[in-house]
Order: C-alpha cells, then structure tokens, then sequence
C-alpha cells in the first residue's frame, strides 16, 4: 500500500505540474494517470474523513424542488454579481414553451398546445406545464433517445448494434415512462443478462424484448470497452487510455483500469479468452503482459465476496452507492447540460482535476439533493427548468461567450436528428407509410424511406451541441429533399393544405397559423407586412396558395426553426 | 466583404453585415463572380495542394498487385511485368500503371497491427485507433481543414461512392464539425444495380430543387429565407447559427454556381470517359479530376466493385483482383496522364490504400485472409520523389525485412507532401489537443525529405 500511495503522489504531482499539457496529444496515458490518480485520492481521502463527498461539508437537509430552484437561483445569482455578468432578460412565454417542449418531449408544441399555454393567465404556469407532461411520461421518448446516444456514443455504429438500438430505446423509454431511479436504471443496465454471442448464435438480436444488451454489444462485449464506456458513462471519466502500455508510468494505471475491467466477462457462448490460474478464479491477464489482476474498484477497495453477488452486482452496488463521488454528480451535471447546453464540468464525460466545475458548491449540493431524493430524475427536472438560467431568453446583441459560461444567457442549441424530424413532422402534418416489413418486431428500418434518409444525413452529431455543426448536404436534404419537399406541397401536405383552403382565414391569418406551427410565435409586423404583400400577390407563381407554400418552406428552413434558442 | 463578415462569425454579427452578406449570397447570385473563381482553379496549377485517395474497401492483396513473389507457394499464378522505371516490377493485371511507373512510389512494407474491417479502416482512415469518445477525424475532414477554403463554391471534400458501413466513424469529420463532412456523391447502397444509374449515381443528392419548383419561385423562396434569418440571427449570435447560415450559402453556391457543373460527367469527350473505365470507379476518378481542377483539396474515389467489399477476398482471390485490376488500371493511369498534361500533377498527392493487406498464403478457398503484417500502399505524384520502391518484404512475404512503415508515418508524410505540418494540433471534442498525425511518426524521408 505504501508503494503505491508513493506512485500516486508522484502522479499527482505531474498532474500539479501540469506535465500532462506538455506531453498531451501524444500521451493520453499520463492524463489518464492523473485522473485514475485523483479519483483514486479523492475516493481514498473521503473513505479517511468517513464521509464521502457526495455529504461532505455542513449537513444538507433535503430541498423541494422549488428550494432548490431557489438554491440554484442564488448560487447563480452570486457568480453573476462577482464576475459583473448581466443576466439575459427572462424569455417570453411562447419562447418558454418551446424550449421546454424540445428539451423535454424532443419536438415543438403543438399550436394547440402553444395557444392553451399562451391563454393560461396562473403565475405558474411554467411550472405547472413541465409537471404535467412528466406526469404524462411525455418526455420518455426523447429521455431515451438523449440516453440511448450516450451510452453508444462513439462505439462503432455497425449492423449489429442498429439490430438492438431498438430494444434498448423501448428498454430506456418503459424506464424514463415511470421514472425509475437512477441507480436502480443503472444497476439493470450493468446486470443486464446478455444475449448469446454472436458467433454461438447466428441470429441472437432479433427480439422484441426491450433490453440494455446494445451497451454490451455497442462495446463489442469486450471488457476493456465495456469498462471504459461505463466509467465514462456513469462516473464521468475517461480512463480508456489507460490500457495504453507504451508508456512506463502508465504500468500502474493500466493495473486499476484492468481491475475494473476484469468486473466483465466475456459473453455466454463465445470463446473464452485464455487466463491464468484456475477455473474458479476471478483474476485476468492484462493482455500482451505477464501481469494478472483481480476485480478491484477504483481507489483500491476489494468488492465483497461474501455476499455471494455476483461481479457485475457489486460494481454495479459500487458505482451507484450514494457515498461514490462521481455518481450523482455525474447525472446532475449531464442534465444540466441537457437542460442548459453547456455543463459545470466541460466536456461532460471529462471529470478531472485539470477540468474543474465551474460551480463547484452548485453542482455538488445539486449531487447531494439528488442522492437525497432517491436519484429521482423528474425531480431534477422539475428543479432545473424553474431556474432562471433556464428560463433566460437568448437574445443578445452581441455574442459574449462568457455568458454562456456563466449560464447569464441561453445558448443557441442544435437540435439532434431526432428532434428536427420531429419538429417537422409536428410542424408539417408528415405521416409517412410504413412498409410492413419494419413493424415487425426487430426488423431494420426502411433505409428509402424519408425517415431514415433524413436521419442518415443528419445522424452524424458528434460535437457539444452549442458548437457549429452543420452539412452542405443538411442544408440541402432541408432544401431539396423528400422530406420538406413533400410537406410543403400543397398536395401533400397536411399543415400547408389545411391552412391555405380554410376558407374563414384571411392571408394574414394564414401566415401567422404557419409561424405559429413552426417558430411557435407570432409573426412580427414587418414579417406580417412583408409576406402579406407577398401573399397577396401571388408571389412567384401568382397564385396565392404557392405563395403560402413558398412562406412555408422558408420557416421550414430557418434558423430560427432549426435551432433551439 | 464576404470574408471580413465570415471572419467575426462567431462573435459579432451585426444586423446590418448580415444583411449584406445574405443579400449577396443567398439573392443575388449575379452579383457573385462565381466562374472566376473556376478560373482562377484553373490558371493557377501547382500553386494549390490537393490530394486524391484512391480507397480500396476490404483490403486490397499486396502479393497480387504491387509486391509480387513469383516462384514462391505464396505468390500465386499472377506474373510480375516491367515498368518504366528499371527494375520496378508490379503485376501483369496493370500494364497500363506500369508505363507510368515513374510517378509511383510504391512502399512495400506497411506495417500495422489491426486485423478487424471496422478498426482498421479507422486506423488507416483516421490515424488513431478507437478511442471512444475521442472522435478522431477522417484523413479528408483534416486535409480539408488545413487546405480549404471555407467560401469556394465547391465543398473541400467530397467523398466519391463511399461504402460507409465497415465503420461510419471513418467518414466522419469527427471533433472538427460538419463543416468539414465529406460531401457524399453515389453512396454505395448494398443491393443497388449501379448500371440502372445515370453516371452511376456520382450527383450530389437533393442538389436541385424538385422539377415543379420553377427557378422564380426558388429565388422568392430565398429571398424570404433570408429575410427571416436576417431577423433572427441579429438578435440571435452563437455558433450553432453561423453554422448554419454557413452551410447554407455553401449549399446554395452549390446549386447556383457554375461549379455545380463539376459533377456533369457528360461534359467530357467520350473518349476520356472510355479511357477511365465506364464504371463507378472508372467515372468517379475521372470526377475526382475534374474536381480537383476547380480547387478541392480533397477527393477519395472507393474501389469496392459489386456489393462494396470486392478487395476482401476471402475466397476466389485470383479471379476478383484480376476482374478489380481491370478497372483500377486505367482508371489510375488516366488520372496521373491528365493531371499531368494539365500541370497538376505535382501538386496533387494520389494515395493507394485499403485498410490492410493480406495473406500471403493462399487458404483453401483459394482466398487470402486479412494481413496487417506486411503489405503494400502506394503514392503518385504531389512533388514526392516517385520512381522508386520504399522497404522490402521477406520472401514468403509474410514479414518487413527493411524499413518498416507505419500508419503514422505513412500519414505524416502525406501531410507533408501536401505542405502541412503533421505536428500541428487541433483541440478535440474532450478538450485535449490532438497532432494530425500521431506525433510517433516520421514521414518518409526518401519521399518528402
């Protein structure tokens, strides 16, 4: 133990010496080092004090939502006031509403639900309307596609993994429906039973039943991959470059990151690698080394044998224990950048001591009262979308970056492939025939269809969604495409078609129903003058119904439409 | 104008340069100089580097292409020719490649440890191996970034039939952002017959409007687009909005410009068209020519033949490299003869590359199987010192003997034949700076020294 306390205070002090900026790109090993390191001492100082981070400092009493909207609010409030940071004017109602709606359902409201909203005159509204769709489990869906995402994220998109994405988005939607706990959702995923390999059964991933078993194939059922996805995931942090070998400090991270992964076996039926010892023994061989190693939490506790679980239970027991420091926190600071575009620690999946919060108090009294509260999502949920970062409009005359870091402003937000399909399906009426083929249970989707061409160009979302990311050939399958093409046809389209022969609608009406159905507000009075006299002359083909659907395609393609402000 | 706007994007963009900036590109399509900015492509060879990858999916058999064993049990029934260049044999299958020998340097002993499609193709691809949720970039989105210019009319990559689903992390611009995706032009889509498609389906999909949209109405269509946006991102600043706007003046510049003409393969003499091979591959280097003359800087052309995986020849090796030689041969050769008559030869880097190579003993099904080992790439052109062979493999093939030559190096030294400095970093989506190639390597200095 002495040994390696002494390793880690070396590694520690490279990471103070801020070695690692030197030597990064070329050795992500070192950086791993120093963050297997510090969570190794900060798992080990906290085990020392006899309370774990996650309740240090003075005693929290659990908060209501609406107290820790105010908790946030003032913590806020008080980093505003230091760095001399102006909030953003709180937004408007429709503006809310939007947001709210594709933060939380994936889509854009509806116009009846816009004008059910607009009309509302009680003072809590807003809070009352994001209880209500959680009450609905309306937001399951788009909880499971965000989750969906990042437990694949970066595993290889292959045929194998798209036959179980299905599985696993109805597996997270059924969760996200009733809103299981967080630790109870995390423990069935890393317990999950898996599937046969492949190669014992040629055919294993054609079922309906909703399961998680797209993690463990995603990472190809290999535990160093199946390891470094759930640090990343659950723990936010990056440790797969510490099965790197080519560097000689990296020796002894190689030994804790084997240790985690020697938690996973390969799956049932497929051939067993090869390891040391006897048959009943739990230890591994680290791969192109003599070195053996046994399951071991990161900071070094041996799991309990005794307790007859099984090695998966007991990381599992591990990671979700309310005393681990990285759990919670974790989950809270990945909501608040689903929430809020950006999250205290930046990147995400990226916790670090070279990468601190930017709240530190905030985010870890937000872990505290989510442990407190039985890691109950809609809980968080509730808490976040009353702040009034969260309800910041975006506006600005200026781009001033530090607002966004300071959360004094929303940020502009692509949307995923997922809500912009949507949007416009919401927006446009889209229904499309699906073939028989894809209702069967497990069947890969249709790849001709409008769908699946559209989320084929869009799908490759791979940067924070705050950053510039937008294809030539995005812009034009929004142009050009099947999709917009069909909806804004007058013969196809069902928005379009209903608006431009009602016949009790005068043009400016027309107008505003399509800036109600895809921008979610009123035209302005210039944009009301403009395009009426568009409108009302015919425009281009001078004929007043192509000119409507001329008005259409236009919001259809806007900025405005495209992104989440 | 338009470069002073696009230089504060990101951090002011005031209503009133807006304005003018969207009138200019999305309205006034007349009042652009889109044709001169073709001839100045075009009057100023060797000034502009440029690359082409000739991508051969499934890994391609060095022992039955360029690092022939005749005699041996390995070598197989293939004959070895003579090539311009004394000394320097390569297979009987590409008599055409040989007379122009003297622009290849063929380097025989790759070296790289990954035997999986999906990962390797990353590898060789990308430069790294998998390292989740680090999104290396494809070789493309890098050149792209480095030699680009963000307001020519053409994309500064296009990826010509691509087959994408060995590993779509390969194709991706990854930590670098759409703005340096790859165009994709004719797709491979498994079960698709090629010979149904006009030119092979080498169009830039949804690149015009549908046929009922008449050219008034697309024009009143972005006028009002314009003004919409014009409202909205006065008030509205942010990345994600001038990404956007971003790559929709690309895309209209696309639509509206004559560079759009690039991917009109009928404008070519028949004759050129037949030397290149009517196939996809044959008619998609000739377009990576005709693309590289109007200034992108990056091109790939994938060799897959039917069903996108023809170079993995597990089974039936002798057969299908003979059948892949047959359109590979004057597909390349025509490519190097007319980048050369038009002077651009030296200044265009052609990479010949799978994502490995393969065994060099034949299994039972008369198939070679993957090969990481020992095998060969090959690169054409770009001002490199060409004419000559780099490293050497055993005599059964299955090992380097000299000169052994990694991913890294092979990389850095087409970075460097492209004048860019393979040390340079970009900051990746985990916030860490990443060189462009890894920083182990050392290009090929009998090369590019």
């Amino acid at each position: 133990m002495n040994v390696r306390r002494v390793t880690w205070e070396r590694f520690a002090l490279a990471a103070r010496a801020g070695l690692f900026f030197v030597l990064s790109g070329s050795c992500l090993s070192i950086v791993s080092a120093a963050r297997i390191v510090c969570a190794q001492e900060s798992a080990v100082a906290s085990s020392a004090a006899g309370q774990s981070p996650a309740s240090a400092g003075q005693e929290s009493r659990p908060l209501d939502s609406a107290q820790l909207t105010s908790y946030i609010d003032a913590k806020l409030a008080e980093a505003w006031s230091r760095a001399k940071v102006e909030p953003a004017p709180v937004s408007g109602d429709a503006e809310y509403l939007r947001r709210a709606h594709l933060d939380l359902v994936g889509k854009i409201p509806t116009v009846a639900e816009l004008q059910s909203f607009m009309s509302d005159t009680r003072a809590d509204k807003r809070r009352k309307v994001v209880d209500d769709l959680l009450a609905r489990g309306a937001h399951a869906q788009h909880f499971a596609n965000t989750w969906r995402t990042l437990a694949l994220a970066g595993a290889p998109d292959n045929v194998d993994v798209s036959g179980v994405t299905f599985q696993f988005d109805t597996w997270l939607r059924l969760r996200f429906a009733v809103n299981m706990a967080y630790d109870r959702l995390a423990t069935e995923m890393l317990t999950a039973p898996l599937p046969e390999a492949r190669r014992a059964n040629p055919q294993p991933m054609r079922s309906s039943l909703p399961s998680p078993a797209a993690f463990f194939q995603a990472n190809e059922f290999k535990r160093e991959q199946i390891a470094a996805a759930t640090s990343r995931l659950f723990l936010g942090l990056q440790l797969q470059c510490a099965q790197c070998h080519d560097h000689p400090f990296s020796h002894w991270t190689r030994k804790e990151f084997w240790s985690l992964a020697a938690f996973f076996d390969d799956p049932p039926g497929a051939m067993k690698r090869p390891e040391p010892g006897p048959a009943d023994s739990k230890a591994i061989r680290i791969p192109e080394t003599q070195l053996t190693v046994e399951p071991e939490f990161i900071g070094g506790h041996a799991p309990d044998w005794a307790s007859g679980a099984t090695k998966r239970e007991l990381l599992a027991r591990w990671i979700t224990q309310t005393d681990n420091p990285y759990f919670a926190r974790t989950a809270v600071n990945r909501m608040w950048e689903h929430f809020l575009g950006r999250g205290f620690v930046h990147p995400v999946d990226d916790f670090d001591p070279t990468n601190p919060p930017s709240h530190p108090e905030l985010l870890d009294e937000m872990a505290r009262q989510f442990a407190l509260h039985h890691f109950d999502f809609n809980y968080l949920i509730r808490a976040i979308t009353q702040t009034r970062a969260y309800q910041a409009s975006s506006r600005a005359s200026s781009a001033h970056d530090d607002d966004l870091v300071h959360f004094a402003r929303m940020p502009l937000r692509r949307m995923t492939s997922d809500q912009l399909f949507a949007s416009i399906v919401q927006a446009t009426g889209f229904r499309e025939e699906r073939r028989t083929r894809e209702r069967q249970p497990g069947a890969l989707p249709d790849l001709a269809s409008a769908a699946a061409e559209f989320r084929g160009r869009f799908a490759d979302q791979t940067v924070a969604r705050t950053e510039a990311e937008t294809s030539i050939l995005q812009a034009l399958t929004l142009m050009n495409g099947k999709l917009v093409s069909n909806a804004t046809d007058l013969e196809n389209s069902e928005t379009l078609a209903a608006v431009a022969d009602a016949p009790f609608l005068s043009n400016a009406q027309r107008i505003e129903a399509l800036f109600l159905a895809t921008l979610s507000r009123n035209p302005s009075e210039q944009e009301s003058k403009e395009l009426g006299e568009y409108v009302d002359s015919g425009g281009a083909a001078s004929d007043g119904r192509k000119a409507l659907a001329d008005v259409f395609w236009a919001l259809l393609n806007s900025a405005e439409f495209a992104l989440n402000h | 104008m338009r470069g002073s706007v696009l230089q504060s994007a990101g951090t002011e963009l005031n209503r009133r340069e807006w304005m003018r900036f969207s009138w200019a590109t999305l309205v006034g399509a007349a009042t652009f100089p889109w044709l001169e900015s073709h001839a100045a492509g075009t009057t100023t060879p060797g000034q502009k580097k440029a690359c082409i990858l000739l991508w051969m999916n499934g890994g391609p058999s060095q022992m039955d292409t360029f690092d022939l064993k005749p005699g041996h049990e390995n070598g197989g029934p293939f004959k070895e020719i003579d090539t311009s260049v004394p000394g320097i044999k390569i297979s009987e299958h590409l008599p055409k490649l040989a007379s122009v020998a003297e622009h290849l340097a063929i380097i025989r002993s790759m070296s790289t440890k990954e035997g999986d499609h999906g990962r390797a193709t990353y590898l060789m691809r990308n430069g790294y191996l998998p390292q989740p949720p680090v999104r290396y970039p494809t070789l493309g989105a890098l050149v792209a970034k480095e030699l680009g210019n963000p307001l020519a009319d053409l994309p500064s990559f296009v990826s010509i039939s691509p087959y994408r689903n060995l590993n779509p992390a390969a194709y991706s611009p990854g930590f670098l952002g759409s703005q340096f995706a790859p165009l994709l032009v004719g797709e491979a889509r498994p079960g698709a017959d090629e010979q149904d498609e006009r030119d092979y389906g080498l169009k830039v999909p949804d690149l015009l409007a549908p046929h009922q949209i008449a050219a008034g109405t697309a024009d009143a269509r972005l006028k009002i687009l314009g003004s919409l946006n014009g409202g909205f991102m006065s008030d509205h600043p942010g990345a994600p909005a001038v990404g956007y706007k971003t790559a929709y003046d690309s895309a209209v510049r696309l639509m509206r410009s004559a560079a759009g003409k690039a991917f009109d393969l009928d404008d070519e003499p028949d004759t050129v068209r037949d030397a290149y091979g009517r196939n996809r591959f044959g008619q998609g280097c000739l377009l990576a020519r005709r693309l590289v003359e109007r200034g992108v800087p990056f091109v790939e052309v994938t060799s897959g033949g039917a069903g996108g995986l023809g170079w993995d020849t597990h089974a039936d090796n002798f057969n299908t490299i003979k059948t892949l030689s047959g359109t590979l041969d004057p597909a390349w050769s025509s490519l190097i003869n007319e980048l050369k008559q038009r002077g651009l030869l030296d200044s265009t880097l052609i990479v010949w590359m799978g994502e490995f190579g393969r065994t060099p003993k034949i299994n039972n099904g008369t198939g070679r199987d993957h090969y990481p080992n020992a095998w060969s790439t090959v690169l054409a052109g770009g001002g490199i010192r060409s004419g000559q062979v780099i490293g050497k493999t055993s005599a059964d093939g299955t090992k380097v003997e000299t000169r052994p030559v990694s991913v890294a190096d092979l990389l850095a030294t087409v970075f460097r034949s492209l004048g860019v400095d393979p040390t340079k970093q970009n900051v990746s989506n985990v916030g860490r700076p990443i060189r462009l190639a890894d920083p182990a390597a050392k290009p090929i200095e009998e090369l590019v020294g």
